[in-house]
């Protein structure tokens, strides 16, 4: 059955998975992973399990299969990415790595839907995201995301919509932590890249940089993060400023391309980590800070994108400097500020468990704040379906996936929910608020800024 | 025996299911849960024995006995043969399809039926994961002993089809010592009840006890009810590092002979070793070691220090040059890793992997294992150990590489002259892994002709169609 089902593009999309068989073969096809899979637990397809989508994979690279065949499309595109099979493998299969290829495999077979490429192109460019994010946060500011929320159906395009809105809505600040502006400019605005204060103003307080026992960092202001999110971006600068490190900003930067290596636009992905690369190396610091898991992710495996390339060596260089947030922060043991009391429901976002084995240090983040109750969500460390847009692209699964970790969420009966990944915090927050049932999401980081704040270390 | 060339699905047309057919089988189960189109079928051409692949002509995914039930009834008057899968983790090719048959999966049905504290039973479906169980009855104190190094994935209806065992069958048995009652579902589709409600089979004959380890080839058990076990006080984990083998080996037959009771003793040779302390697994092995020798105790915490001590003792009187006491679960798990992890590890350095097991009396380990390495030497093969020394359970792990013909057919020759060497010394062809497709051919070496006859007939009484898992287990 080999030979004529392969199309001339299918040998040449094989082809770069078959650059990969190294990373293929150490998979003994034992199973262990399937355990860990969402969707294999849910539909009981070995065909939707790790297992069985490396064989898929493996069949392509044969020639056995088609890379535009329904079975490869389908499963793959189906995968969350969430890579749960990936501490659990006995043999180190770099599933992740894969699967990037694997859709980069799929999306030259069979470009991916409208949605899909859109979303991309507009990730991908900060003019248009620009404008995107500024239209989302005028619907969150008036009121008419959480509004249309309330009101649309479920179904068909009105449930996506509603779905994209929810995603929307769960961004608002949660209530009670709406206090700001006074007295924290500083930090602030020198963190944000759309800020007046450049480069060199940011330097304009040397004495911080020579005492900054932590090191110097940037922050990566990211895509959603920076359109919707700002305030965690702040309360990034904010809290590692006042951990002894000396942020600088880092002008330049773009667009993590995350989305576009998990979208298989791994050329796009390629070009948004060498401007990266470049910006951070300019700003010259220390460490390249996170604040979402799944950008963490992607840049800590920089060097694999960028395998074979010029730049690879730098890729890697940059690669060891990254670190999420809470990283950093529980290196030093981060100070403790003034109590706020409140129990939050502690979920793992995937990309820092299973992805960047960050598991404690979020929750000793949280330890600094007296008065936090962390109560651990039931399987915590399975993926929540954000997993980038899946809600939109796999309606029904993603709710099903969705539900059981909202459920969960509510069953701590905690007052909060929080996990330090902006993607989790909207597919949660989206979650709660579809099923009516109200709650705000935090990252960890959010809350630690808050009890700063209160305990005055930004005066 | 059944060669792989017969096997290989360049050489069998695997035929497609009518379309009529499949519709009714989705009436039953549900449209998402048969799978029939050729390239969505590839994934479940083997199971955790890659060296043998059949494509199979259709997947069925039932989530209920009556579902199972009503699925082998259809199939049985189409005179279409069925193999039944769990998570494809069988390393014996218990679950490889056969080009006409369809797979019956047990993965939807996945849960805890009802789980008896006073009683201490629990009632699973045979999707159920091995240590799910025990993660579930936890919170009561109890845990399911039986724990295959696969434990993480593997199902407990496989592990009835297999009569499974593990690491801490030492002191504790096999699955068949906690199996209590099976809801089974026949080939024609007739649902019958063996057992039950912890009772031994003492009223009657005990077909509780002859359908376990039936390989798939007896029926479909879609209930079943397992024994459960206090969780134990305390743990005791010592590493023994020894220059030699041999050395190893006389420490392991002095703590039996000692009287001493280990739940655990597992013995990782040299080979192996120096492949997990190379991967990204390493445990700390010294590379230079001769063997290494994990032991464990369990049980109440009164008597169990002195047993640890009784065991070190044995182990330096046997020439240990080295010996770590876990104090913590933390270093416990460290000083298991390297035998836990070693199965990995090999898929590192090999793209295929074929491992073995075979049971010889414990006091025949070193020679046995002697031998091993001069056949691994005259194939030109590269084998290494790691095996539950307790009960002589040997686990050679033979590397290799599925695209060279030449060299799988030397894995087959060498495979074959291990089981002789095995049976010769007083041993068996299975531990735990079961006969599967694997070791068919080598029945003959521990079984006469009238012996194969009365198997051909027990198979028979379940299933005189012979269409469940055809192909497997009798030659």
């Amino acid at each position: 059955m080999a030979g004529p089902l392969v199309t001339a593009g299918g040998v040449r999309l094989a082809g770069a998975l078959e650059a990969q068989r190294e990373r293929l073969l150490p998979c003994v096809h034992c199973g262990f992973c399937l355990p860990a899979c969402p969707t294999y637990n849910r539909l009981g397809d070995e065909n939707d399990s790790p297992r069985g989508r490396l064989h898929l994979m493996q069949a392509v690279v044969e020639g056995r299969l088609d890379a535009s065949s329904d079975a490869f499309q389908t499963h793959i595109d189906r995968c969350l990415g969430c890579r749960a099979c990936e501490p659990v493998c006995p043999s180190g299969v770099e599933y992740g790595t894969l699967l990037e290829l694997a859709r980069e495999a799929a999306a030259e077979a069979r470009p991916p839907g409208m949605l899909t490429r859109s979303l991309l192109i507009v990730m991908g460019s900060r003019p248009l995201r620009g404008m995107l994010f500024m239209g989302g946060r005028l619907l969150r500011a008036t009121g008419l995301a959480g509004w249309a929320v309330r009101h649309l159906g479920g179904d068909g395009v009105a449930g996506k919509l509603r779905f994209a809105l929810a995603m929307l809505a769960a961004t608002t600040e949660a209530e009670g932590f709406r206090r700001r502006d006074t007295a924290v400019a500083g930090v602030a605005s020198a963190t944000h890249p759309s800020g007046s204060v450049d480069a060199e103003s940011a330097g304009t307080v040397p004495d911080r940089a020579l005492d900054a026992p932590g090191g110097t960092v940037g922050v990566l202001q990211g895509c959603v993060q920076d359109g919707l999110y700002g305030r965690l971006n702040d309360a990034t600068g904010r809290t590692l400023d006042a951990n002894g490190f000396h942020v600088r900003i880092v002008t330049r930067q773009d667009c993590c391309g995350a989305l576009h290596a998990h979208g298989g636009d791994l050329q796009s992905a390629r070009h948004l980590a060498r401007r990266n690369i470049e910006a951070f190396e300019r700003a010259g610091v220390d460490w390249v800070v996170v604040n979402a898991a799944g950008c963490g992710a992607a840049m800590k495996d920089y060097g694999v994108l960028l395998e074979g390339d010029p730049m690879q060596a730098r890729a890697r260089a940059f690669a060891e400097r990254v670190r999420d947030v809470t990283e950093l922060l529980a290196a030093v043991g981060p100070r403790r500020g003034a109590p706020v009391t409140c129990s939050v429901a502690y979920d793992h976002p995937c990309h820092l468990m299973h992805a960047q084995g960050v598991t404690s240090e979020p929750l000793q983040v949280l330890d600094a704040v007296p008065g936090v109750e962390v109560r651990m969500v039931a399987k915590a460390d399975e993926c929540c379906g954000g997993a980038g847009i899946y809600g939109m692209t796999h309606p029904d699964l993603g709710a099903h996936i969705g539900g059981d970790k909202v459920a969960a969420v509510r069953e701590t009966g905690a007052d909060l929910a929080c996990t330090p990944n902006p993607g989790c915090m909207m597919q949660i927050g989206a979650g709660l608020r579809i099923e009516g049932s109200g709650g705000d999401v935090v990252h960890p980081v959010e809350l630690l800024d808050h009890s700063y704040q209160r305990a005055g270390y930004y005066r | 025996m059944a060669t792989s060339r017969e096997l290989t699905i360049s050489s069998v047309m695997t035929q497609t299911l009518s379309t009529t057919m499949a519709d009714r089988l989705r009436a039953i189960v549900g449209h998402n849960h048969v799978i029939t189109h050729p390239d969505r079928l590839v994934a479940y051409e083997s199971d955790g024995l890659t060296a043998y692949r059949v494509v199979p002509r259709a997947v069925v995914l039932p989530e209920t006995t009556e579902q199972v039930s009503s699925v082998l009834a259809l199939l049985h008057e189409e005179g279409i043969e069925v193999v039944p899968r769990g998570a494809g983790t069988g390393l014996s090719g218990g679950a490889l399809p056969t080009p006409d048959g369809v797979i019956v999966g047990t993965a939807r049905m996945n849960r805890i039926l009802s789980i008896d504290q006073q009683d201490r039973l629990a009632t699973v479906q045979p999707g159920v994961i091995n240590a799910r169980l025990t993660e579930a009855t936890a919170p009561y104190g109890l845990y399911y002993a039986p724990d295959p190094s696969s434990q993480s994935a593997c199902t407990l209806g496989g592990n009835v089809a297999e009569n499974s065992g593990g690491p801490h069958c030492l002191k504790y048995g096999v699955t068949s010592r906690y199996v209590t009652g099976l809801t089974v579902v026949l080939a024609d589709g007739e649902i019958v009840r063996f057992g039950g409600a912890g009772t031994e089979a003492v009223a009657s004959l005990d077909l509780v006890g002859l359908f376990i380890g039936s390989e798939g080839c007896f029926g479909i058990a879609t209930e079943i009810e397992v024994r459960l076990l206090p969780a134990p006080e305390g743990v005791r984990t010592l590493l023994g590092i020894f220059d030699t083998m041999q050395e190893a080996g006389h420490a392991v037959t002095d703590i039996m002979a000692s009287g001493l009771m280990p739940a655990a003793v597992e013995i990782v040779d040299h080979a192996t070793i120096v492949a997990v302390e190379a991967s990204v697994f390493a445990a700390g092995y010294p590379i230079d070691a001769g063997a290494a020798l994990v032991i464990e105790f369990d049980g109440t915490e009164a008597g169990l220090d002195e047993d640890a001590d009784r065991a070190e003792q044995c182990c330096v009187a046997a020439g240990a040059r080295e010996i770590r006491r876990a104090t913590s679960e933390e270093e416990r798990l460290g000083l298991w890793k390297g035998r836990k992890k070693a199965f990995g590890a090999m898929g590192r350095i090999a793209p295929d992997l074929l491992v073995q097991d075979a049971t010889v009396p414990r006091t025949r380990l070193p020679e046995v294992l002697a031998r091993i390495t001069e056949i691994g030497e005259e194939y030109d093969l590269k084998i290494a150990n790691v095996f539950h020394a307790g009960d002589g359970n040997l686990h050679p792990n033979i590397l290799f590489d599925r695209q060279n013909a030449d060299e799988l057919d030397r894995v087959e020759k060498a495979s074959q002259e291990i089981m002789s060497l095995c049976v010769s010394v007083g041993g068996t062809i299975t531990g735990e892994h079961g006969v599967g497709v694997d070791k068919r051919g080598y029945m003959p070496l521990v079984h006469n002709e009238v012996e194969l006859e009365m198997l051909r007939r027990a198979r028979w009484v379940f299933d005189p169609s012979g269409s469940l898992n055809p192909g497997k287990v009798l030659p």
